[in-house]
Formats: structure tokens, sequence, C-alpha cells
């Protein structure tokens, strides 16, 4: 049985009747990193982190999010989080600050200081985690396809949280990239939930003719609305997504 | 030097940094990940300074404002060190010249000030009711016994001159503003321009209320010296919270504790009888 204490009881009455109110968040977002499981007793919805990140990753809730109102999230649709690295493309990312910067810049500890080392990252406990990625290989080009591995290639933790498959286990002859979350060292930065062209935006402009698409979403626009009829109606769009740990 | 334009310049100051903080850490361009995917990448932004009125930082040194701090503490019953600390500048300041973060820093202060000055000229002269009484030390604990409760900040969401700052920066960072804190902002707005002179100050804000009970001991007052006095009234009139400073030294009873030593009244009184003093 589930032991629930009272103050955690009327905390959640509180939150459901209020996201009740105005409907509640309807896309998967997640906090920015380093959030602590007491975060909403801590967060003083001082909006310190949203000034302070690099990217303005981190955005606000509004009133209709009720006791979240003001509080920080990160829609890795919208723009993910970039872990506070310059990305320079050729895999020599440079930190740009000794700590990553929300966590730095909270005055609460709601956000933990987290060093902005790769080994920090990659060792990092799983409840300050911003959450974790998930692949769906039915729509995955790369899987279906040979041809992406976008989110491989993007990973801040490239190499350690996505990984190319164990070689042991690649089909006899096939090529190119096959994208693999390892759980342990993922941070749920949702890059690759960012850069993975399986989405709404290219799935829905096939659709519409007089929509103008960029080079690389027209070369996908073909493959993604094939992987995506032989999925069947009801999935979850972008091949790899990013969703809380439990 | 009137103390009017003393307190002019600490709140355009206020305002600008407002302003400027945002405006410098905000990234220009949205960017779409096929331009990731095409070898674009994005410019990151980084500033050290950070926050407003509620909580701010500049280079590693934070300020915070004493309610937040213990909204934390209260919310999550831990003592987290740094914060504590970023509080305690507020709090000696608030304890040695009263509640001067209302009249002399805030911004919802100031921009509520400048409807008052925009009615005087749409409606000269023409007196407001004062309606609504005390009612901030309700509101202040109540919104600590709801914080307590369900274990999160309540203050720290409704905070009026952290929603002015933090919609400036919501406008400026993400270009929208928030819909409850615009709600809250035009209420007050309206509210103090058509019906009651600076209600929100006198009567609602629960974080005046706070500083109100924390500068009742202040060193910094206004004094009178009654032998200047004519008995104008003219202080009386131009005080925001009601108050009556002509009484000052004849009243023994005369109660000050709402007084946030914005200096209106000094700067009204034709006879020079008040003034700054250091009480002993």
């Amino acid at each position: 049985m589930v032991r629930l204490s009272r103050r955690n009881f009327m905390k959640s009455l509180f939150l459901l009747g209020f996201a009740g109110i105005g409907g509640g968040v309807r896309r998967q977002v997640i906090r920015p990193p380093g959030a602590t499981r007491d975060f909403l007793a801590r967060c003083i919805r001082c909006g310190r982190c949203g000034e302070a990140c690099p990217y303005d990753s981190i955005r606000f809730f509004d009133i209709a999010a009720g006791a979240l109102f003001a509080t920080p999230y990160i829609d890795p649709l919208q723009t993910p989080c970039y872990l506070c690295l310059k990305r320079t493309g050729e895999g020599k990312d440079e930190p740009l600050g000794e700590y990553l910067l929300c966590g730095e810049a909270c005055p609460t500890g709601a956000l933990m200081r987290i060093r902005n080392t790769r080994e920090t990252l990659l060792s990092m406990p799983d409840e300050l985690k911003m959450g974790v990625s998930v692949l769906n290989r039915d729509i995955c080009l790369a899987w279906q396809y040979d041809s992406c591995g976008e989110c491989y290639y993007n990973c801040p933790l490239r190499d350690d949280a996505m990984l190319d498959y164990p070689p042991s286990e690649v089909i006899e002859g096939a090529v190119g990239i096959r994208p693999y979350v390892n759980e342990k060292h993922c941070v749920g930065c949702g890059m690759c939930n960012y850069v993975c062209p399986v989405n709404e935006k290219i799935a829905s402009a096939t659709l519409e003719p007089g929509r103008k698409l960029t080079y690389f979403e027209e070369r996908y626009a073909a493959m993604v609305r094939n992987v995506i009829g032989r999925a069947g109606p009801g999935v979850e769009l972008p091949a790899v997504r990013v969703v809380k740990r439990l | 030097m009137k103390a009017e334009h003393a307190r002019r310049i600490f709140q355009l100051l206020v305002l600008g940094v407002l302003i400027a903080v945002p405006m410098y850490s905000q990234n220009p361009i949205e960017w779409a990940p096929s331009r990731i995917a095409m070898g674009e990448l994005p410019t990151p932004r980084v500033s050290r300074v950070w926050g407003d009125t509620w909580s701010f930082s500049f280079y590693g040194v934070s300020i915070t404002h004493p309610l937040a701090a213990l909204e934390a503490v209260l919310a999550s019953r831990v003592l987290y060190l740094p914060l504590i600390l970023s509080a305690l500048l507020p709090l000696l300041v608030t304890l040695l010249m009263g509640r001067v973060f209302c009249s002399w820093l805030c911004p919802a202060g100031f921009l509520l000030e400048l409807t008052q000055r925009l009615r005087g000229r749409l409606w000269m002269r023409r007196r407001l009711v004062l309606i609504a009484g005390d009612h901030r030390y309700q509101l202040l604990v109540f919104s600590l016994l709801l914080t307590l409760l369900f274990a999160t900040p309540v203050v720290s969401a409704f905070d009026l001159p952290h929603v002015v700052g933090r919609e400036l920066f919501y406008l400026l960072t993400y270009g929208t503003l928030s819909t409850g804190g615009l709600l809250l902002l035009a209420g007050v707005l309206t509210v103090d321009t058509l019906a009651a002179r600076r209600v929100w100050c006198r009567s609602l804000c629960p974080a005046g209320g706070f500083l109100s009970a924390l500068g009742a001991k202040r060193l910094l007052r206004i004094g009178k010296k009654v032998e200047r006095c004519i008995f104008c009234g003219e202080c009386n009139r131009v005080c925001p919270y009601g108050l009556r400073p002509v009484e000052l030294g004849i009243d023994k009873d005369y109660n000050d504790k709402d007084c946030d030593n914005c200096g209106l009244c000094r700067d009204a009184c034709p006879s020079g009888a008040l003034y700054y003093r250091i009480r002993r």
C-alpha cells in the first residue's frame, strides 16, 4: 500500500484542484536540471533561472497551471535544454560556466548547483535529472529506413547517453546509425526530442500542400508519412520523447 | 533636495534594471531543428545579473526579499544558508529604516504613483475616498498559512512589484505576457485610477504588511518641529496611506506604523516643520 502523509495528501488535492480549473498542462514538459523532490516548496517564482538560461529554454507556467503558476519548465519541442554548452558542431562543446547556470542562479536551492562537466552530468543522481528519453523504434527513421541519426549526432552526451546500437546486434549488412538510449546516463535534456524529424510539424505539413518546407523537412516528409502510416493511429509523435522519471 | 526627486531617481533606476536585465539576457533568434541539422548553431547569451525586486543577483551577490525567504523556509522546512544570508541585507535595512522598499524602490508603487499623477490631471483635485481598511496583515497571515499547509509559496506568485518585473521579463524575453500577472496588474491599476487611491499598497499588499511589521521599531522616522507647524493640514492631504502627520508631537498615541518614509508630507509642508530624523 502506498503511504501518503497528510501533508502530501493535501498537497496533491491542492495541485489536482488547481490543475483541474485550468485544464492542467497539455504537453509533456520537464523541469530544469537539478530540480529537487521538494521543488515546488522551495521555488519562490523569482524567474532568475529563466534569465540565466543562455538559450532561453526555460519558460514559465501561466495561471492556467494553477499552483504551478510562474514556476519554470522546459518544453523540449520549443527549445530543449542545451546543458549550458556552446555547441560547435564538431563534438567539441564548451561549457558556458562552471555550473549549469539555472542552478547557479536559483536563490533557494530548488534547482541544485550542478558542475558543468561531462563526468558530473553522467553521474547525476536520478532525482535531479530532467527526465529520460524513450525511443519508439516503430516510427524511427533510423531504425526503419537507415536514414537518420539526428538524435545521436545532436545529443550533448553523445556515446554515453545516446549510443549507436551495440555492433554485435546490428543487422547483417545494415548501414547507418541505430540510436539507442542509455537510461543510466540520459539526463533528459530533450535535444533528441527537439531534433527528431518524425514530428507533428512535418507530419501535418505533408498534408497541407501550400506549406513551404525546408530541404531537410522535404526530404524527411515522405518517409515520415510512411512510418507514421505503418505504425497506425494514436502513436505519440516524435519518435524519441522525453518522459519524466518515476 | 525634495525627497520625491531622490525617490524618482531610485525608482527609475530599478525600472531601468528590470528592463535592461532581460533585454541583455534574451536570445534574439528562435531556432528550428532543421537549422541545427544543417550546421547552423544558436549563439548562447550568458549574463551574470539576474532577477527583480523579489530576488536579485549581481555577479554572485544575491539579495532576496525577506518574505520570499520566509515562504521558502516555511514551505520546504529547510534552512538553506545562502537563501538566509541573501535576505539579511534587506532585513537589516527594513529594521533600521522601515519599509523604504515600498516608497523608494517598488516598481508597482512607482506605477501607482504615476497613475495618481495622471488622475490628478484628469479629475483636477477631486479627492478619492479611502475605501477599505487595512487587510494586509490578515492577507499575510492567510498566505503564510496556505504556504505552510500546501507546502508551496503563495505571495511569491502574486507580489505586485515582482509581477511587474516578471511581466517585463516575459515580454522582453519570450515576447508574451502571462495572463495571471496581466489580469492582476490591470485590475489593480484600474481600481487605483478610478476608485481608491493606493488601495493595493494601503490595504492589500501582504509583502508590504510584512515589511511594515518588520519596520515597526525603525530608527529613521518623520519628525516634526512643533513650534514651526502652522496646522495647515497639507501633510494629511498628501499622505498616500491616510496618516495624519499634523498630529505628530501633539497626540501622544499617534500611530505611524504604516509610514514608509516616502517624504511626501515633508515635501508638502509649507513651513518646513517636517523632517527626517533618527530616533535615539
